[in-house]
């Protein structure tokens, strides 16, 4: 007989729903590397200005934020690589890729509008405020509760943002990249390390 | 008391296990609907085609770096059929 057509009771064939909706279910593709490599590289570019800033009254190290280029063009490769070898598409990354398209979207636009209304002290909180949607937005997709906190994490620093000098507002993000990117990167490391054992 | 009829196509365990599978996902590689299933290469290819010739999968062939790739992917009459199976099972059960 052929091991497919035996006949399924009503409750064998719930079971034999629920345990396949499970398996896809759990998959969690998520590994941490891109909010790891992100979150090390912001912050490395946060401390480096605060202390240039602050310390030396040295104003031209943005150009430390030149390095997020290369760290774009190696997430072009490791996404494309990602796409190539991916054995199913799930609804959630999905949904989350587009949130981060939305986030990037409306920074750029903020950033734009407030450098030409000459208003370029507001850039920094604009990405605190901004860069809790994204962050929280995947905690709440991902069922994830760091990435939510990390997100309220932003959020609470960008209320602090506006009282604090030009220099700190650095160290402001500093923590929000540790908030929101490193610490939920790890968990999520050990997370995929965990899942995909079994 | 109202019985459903269950549909033949859906009441067949590894057309029901891909049917599973595939609702939950936008769309499955053969390889993770073989790998999750168990099933031998075989078994599963014939299947998957009367899932397709019933009207309720949509598959697609294509090349990935020069070796052939079977995608998956549920449809609008694939997930009626499984909302319909599961609403006629439950008319079972909640006896």
């Amino acid at each position: 007989m052929n091991p497919e057509e035996i006949n399924m009771t009503e409750t064998e064939s719930l079971q034999l729903i629920t345990s396949m909706i499970n398996k896809a279910k759990n998959r969690i593709s998520e590994t941490g590397l891109l909010y790891l490599l992100w979150g090390w590289l912001i912050l490395i570019c946060c401390v480096v200005q605060f202390v240039s800033i602050h310390y030396f009254n040295y104003p031209r190290a943005y150009y430390i934020w030149y390095s997020t280029w290369l760290l774009l063009i190696y997430q072009f490769f490791y996404l494309r690589k990602r796409k190539r070898n991916r054995k199913v598409k799930v609804y959630t990354s999905e949904i989350i890729g587009f949130v981060w398209v939305v986030f990037i979207i409306t920074y750029a636009l903020l950033v734009f509008i407030l450098v030409y209304i000459k208003a370029t002290a507001g850039i920094n909180p604009a990405i605190l405020v901004t860069y809790g949607m994204p962050t929280f937005l995947s905690g709440i997709i991902l069922k994830f509760r760091p990435l939510i906190i990390g997100g309220i994490c932003c959020w609470l620093l960008a209320i602090a943002s506006p009282f604090a000098g030009y220099d700190y507002q650095f160290l402001l993000m500093a923590f929000a990249v540790i908030a929101a990117w490193i610490i939920p990167g790890y968990l999520l490391k050990e997370k995929f390390k965990k899942e995909n054992k079994n | 008391m109202d019985f459903k009829e269950l549909d033949p196509v859906l009441h067949s365990q590894l057309r029901l296990a891909v049917i599973s599978l595939l609702i939950s996902v936008k769309e499955a590689e053969f390889t993770f609907l073989k790998e999750k299933t168990n099933a031998t290469a075989g078994n599963l290819s014939v299947q998957i085609n009367k899932l397709k010739d019933a009207g309720y999968i949509d598959i697609i062939k294509q090349f990935n770096n020069n070796y052939p790739q079977t995608i998956c992917k549920i449809n609008s009459k694939g997930i009626t059929a499984f909302e319909n199976y599961v609403k006629a099972l439950q008319s079972y059960i909640t006896l």
